[in-house]
């Protein structure tokens, strides 16, 4: 297991409300917050230290911008086999059952589509021919994942950023189960979980933010959802498209076309029974384009989608 | 459009050609893939399989709801009203709610008549069963027997992330009456979630086919079968579908606002206005005629007949309006629940309803609720407890107590009980007494010597349960 | 007639408060813990409100104030 080198704040910072305590820290290019149902600040401040520890030791070992992972590793290989850790060797495995689960549609190979596409709001629309040819070095199918081996073509490259955040919430989930029976929210950039009802029954109010919320209308855009079991996550970003000739290009890309997906919503918001499963149900419902409600409804989840 | 389509055709054309032969791009319909991704996220997370947040059975997304309602009075109507009603999660939240009421009804009603000296003998409403009075007795008709059945159907939908649209239909029918409507409300978010407008709308058009036909007003009442009829506005005495029946319509509209308060206290506030039109009068109640001096009954005119009655006669419109207020606030955790109403409408019927409700939480889910309710009516301009023989007949008349000066207050205890997060169980017993005025100071001779109008006294048990799937 | 004012005063009362409600701070979302609670509804109990409804519409003469829609009854 990899052990972060540097860690810049080992101890979030803990505030106390009428009833539980949150503790905060940066992680994953998120703000990152525990709340617990307690009012001890020790056992608070321990609890909050094991969210923070394995938000960083999950964003280290699955970042694409380090050099000394294990994705830069796979990544770099040149075509030859890599050994993974168990860990990684699970999460590759839970990739490849959800690109069979989703007809291709989730792939972690298609990353490079990124060389192509800027979502920054501009009119930059890339070349179809440029387009094809990144298709080329996209597929899952065209990996060599025998566990714990994975060997791929020398253009390709893997990222589980896109179930990262989610997994790092649920695990923290598991260990703070583990640490101390008491309530605890884990809310990693709008990706949340909790251990189970609080004290008193209830389970903890979540204000979800609408895609478009700046701060001026932060508060006046929320719904709110009381989360007693479970996780959930949320997908879309209004922020990031392109604009060329009246037509808006979301930043869900189809890894099958290379083309932003038609009709999506702008962002899908879904309760499962853990974050991860609610983080790739939102995923694959952007993917479904204008049939995303459709495919929620089929799911059997909690669900809200937001569209212009 | 024409714009969009092009674009999206020339640049998707040329990568489709890699993946012929694969699925196509647009999947007809979405597959289930929940299980698999619950199993496959279990195995990632080293865990047994979660909590479910929505379980993928049959029943997900329900809520139940299910009360049994025993209501009785003393010496009077019995009432068993058992109610069922399904709430569906669409997602979204998208909400479709379905209610089922079933009211079987039996027991005596006042029929208007005074008290007398004599023995009093009137037929029954289908004109077949007549019944008799005691000296001294209230009237009260034992043949009533009825049974209701009605259905509500009502759909939750956000229009906008600020508005909400609540739309609903209900039927209800009876031996003698149906009850067709819908109904639409809207409510507007604003503040930050911390005010709600809404604005409502319900329209019902009711159709009434009394037993016998319905009869003229101010027309002497039949006293006995072999009278039967003879005054009656249809005669073929059986059932009331002959002639199709009279007609009402009622419209009502509200206005209201919800203000968040604290994060404690919650507050409401409405204005309702409606109207009802057409059918007003209540085809089984009637009049006695008395003596101007005696207080006596009189004889009747049709010699089949053996005291004079004579049918009630109510305006063919009334519009009411009411502004209420509920606030619900909550200590530490008992939950103190207020409502006042303020009513009036154009029958000079005005209205005072306060209602308190305190649920002290006995802990572990339990808890308990004490209500108490105070109403307080005036009468409406037509009300009388009879008519005098001799004088001219008002426009309007009617003896129904319902319609007089009256006081009802009730006290009642609900316990309940949360069986889990997801269901609970409620129980509640109610004592209602009805005080009116019933020795009014005008009354003509014997009458003074009567209660007109006495209490009536009413038991309310009620038992429901409620379970989320 | 001082019923009149007693009256008048009562439906002025909620307006005097929402008219002071403004100035109070306004409730967070995720203060919302407690109005989310079941019984903080204004309706927790919809079945048994409905039936009492029906029960006070079929023996007094006032009717209505808390929402549209229900559906008519002989009754009355």
């Amino acid at each position: 297991m990899d052990t972060p080198q540097l860690i810049p704040q080992l101890t979030p910072q803990l505030q106390f409300s009428e009833d539980y305590c949150i503790g905060r820290f940066n992680a994953m290019a998120s703000p990152c917050e525990v709340l617990m149902d307690t009012q001890d600040p020790v056992l608070a401040g321990q609890l909050a230290g094991i969210a923070q520890r394995e938000a960083l030791r999950v964003e280290h070992k699955l970042s694409r911008y380090r050099q000394d992972n294990i994705i830069h590793k796979i990544n770099h290989a040149q075509g030859a086999a890599v050994k993974v850790d168990e860990e990684t060797a699970q999460m590759l495995d839970y990739a490849a059952q959800c690109y069979a689960l989703s007809d291709g549609r989730f792939d972690i190979t298609s990353g490079v589509l990124r060389e192509a596409w800027t979502f920054d709001g501009s009119d930059r629309i890339p070349a179809p021919a440029r387009i094809k040819k990144i298709l080329s070095r996209i597929g899952w199918h065209k990996v060599h994942w025998r566990p714990p081996k994975i060997r791929m073509p020398k253009d390709m490259q893997i990222d589980l950023g896109g179930i990262g955040k989610e997994y790092s919430v649920d695990h923290t989930v598991l260990l703070l189960r583990e640490a101390a029976a008491i309530s605890c929210l884990v809310n990693f950039g709008g990706d949340i979980a909790t251990t189970g009802p609080r004290r008193n029954g209830n389970g903890w109010i979540i204000g979800i933010e609408t895609p478009d919320a700046s701060p001026a209308t932060l508060n006046a855009n929320t719904k709110v959802y009381e989360l007693q079991h479970g996780g959930l996550a949320t997908s879309g970003d209004a922020r990031r498209y392109l604009l060329k000739d009246g037509v808006r290009y979301s930043h869900i890309l189809d890894p099958r076309t290379g083309w932003p997906v038609q009709g999506a919503p702008r962002s899908v918001t879904v309760i499962a029974g853990t974050c991860t499963e609610a983080g790739i149900m939102a995923t694959l419902a952007m993917l479904h384009g204008d049939q995303a409600e459709a495919f929620l409804d089929q799911q059997g989840v909690k669900y809200w989608t937001i569209r212009a | 459009m024409q714009l969009k389509k092009s674009l999206h055709a020339k640049k998707t054309t040329p990568v489709k050609k890699p993946l012929q032969g694969k699925k196509p791009l647009h999947v007809k319909k979405p597959k289930s893939i929940s299980g698999a991704l619950a199993t496959a996220t279990c195995a990632l997370l080293g865990t047994h399989l979660p909590h479910p947040a929505a379980a993928s059975e049959p029943f997900k997304n329900w809520e139940y709801d299910s009360a049994l309602l025993y209501y009785s009075e003393q010496d009077r109507v019995t009432a068993v009203e058992p109610v069922i009603s399904a709430r569906n999660d669409m997602g979204n939240d998208q909400f479709l709610n379905f209610k089922f009421v079933v009211d079987a009804l039996s027991g005596a009603s006042a029929n208007g008549a005074v008290p007398a000296d004599k023995t009093q003998t009137f037929s029954g409403p289908s004109g077949q069963k007549s019944y008799s009075v005691a000296p001294n007795e209230t009237p009260l008709d034992p043949t009533f027997e009825d049974t209701r059945f009605a259905a509500n159907v009502l759909w939750e939908k956000p229009t906008s992330r600020y508005l909400k649209a609540l739309l609903g239909a209900n039927f209800s029918t009876e031996t003698d009456y149906t009850s067709l409507g819908v109904s639409a409300t809207f409510t507007y978010d604003a503040n930050n979630k911390n005010t709600t407008l809404s604005a409502g709308a319900s329209f019902s058009h009711d159709t009434v086919s009394p037993i016998g036909g319905a009869p003229d007003p101010f027309t002497e009442v039949p006293t006995s079968s072999t009278s039967g009829g003879e005054n009656e506005g249809d005669d073929d005495g059986e059932g009331g579908e002959g002639e199709g029946g009279e007609t009402k319509n009622v419209t009502d509209l509200l206005f209201g606002v919800t203000q968040v308060l604290s994060r404690h206290t919650l507050t409401q506030f409405n204005y309702s206005i409606g109207q009802s039109s057409g059918y007003l009068t209540d085809p089984y109640k009637l009049l006695t005629v008395v003596d101007p001096v005696t207080g006596d009954l009189v004889p009747a005119v049709d010699p089949n007949n053996t005291y004079r009655y004579l049918h009630e006669r109510r305006p063919d419109s009334r519009t009411r309006q009411s502004v209420y207020w509920k606030t619900n606030h909550q200590f530490t955790d008992d939950v103190v629940y207020l409502t006042y109403r303020y009513y009036w409408d154009d029958w000079d019927v005005k209205s005072h309803t306060v209602d308190l409700r305190y649920r002290y939480e006995l802990g572990r889910h339990h808890y308990l609720q004490p209500h108490a309710r105070y109403y307080q009516q005036t009468a409406a301009n037509f009300y009388r407890y009879y008519l005098v023989d001799g004088e001219p007949l008002p426009q309007y008349a009617s003896a129904d107590y319902r319609l007089g000066d009256m006081t009802t207050t009730t006290f009642g205890l609900l316990y309940g009980a949360e069986l889990g997060k997801n269901s609970e169980f409620t129980f509640r017993a109610e004592y209602m007494k009805q005080s009116n005025q019933g020795y009014p100071a005008d009354a003509i001779g014997k009458l003074r010597d009567y209660n007109l109008s006495p209490d009536v006294k009413a038991i309310i048990l009620q038992a429901s349960y409620n379970v989320k799937f | 007639m001082p019923r009149i004012y007693l009256a008048l005063f009562l439906a002025l009362l909620p307006l005097v408060v929402l008219t002071q409600a403004c100035s109070l701070e306004r409730v967070k979302p995720w203060e919302r813990d407690l109005l989310a609670e079941k019984k903080m509804q204004l309706d927790p109990h919809p079945l048994e409100s409905g039936l009492d409804e029906h029960i006070y519409f079929s023996k007094e003469a006032s009717s209505g104030g808390a929402g549209v829609g229900g559906g008519g009854c002989g009754c009355n």
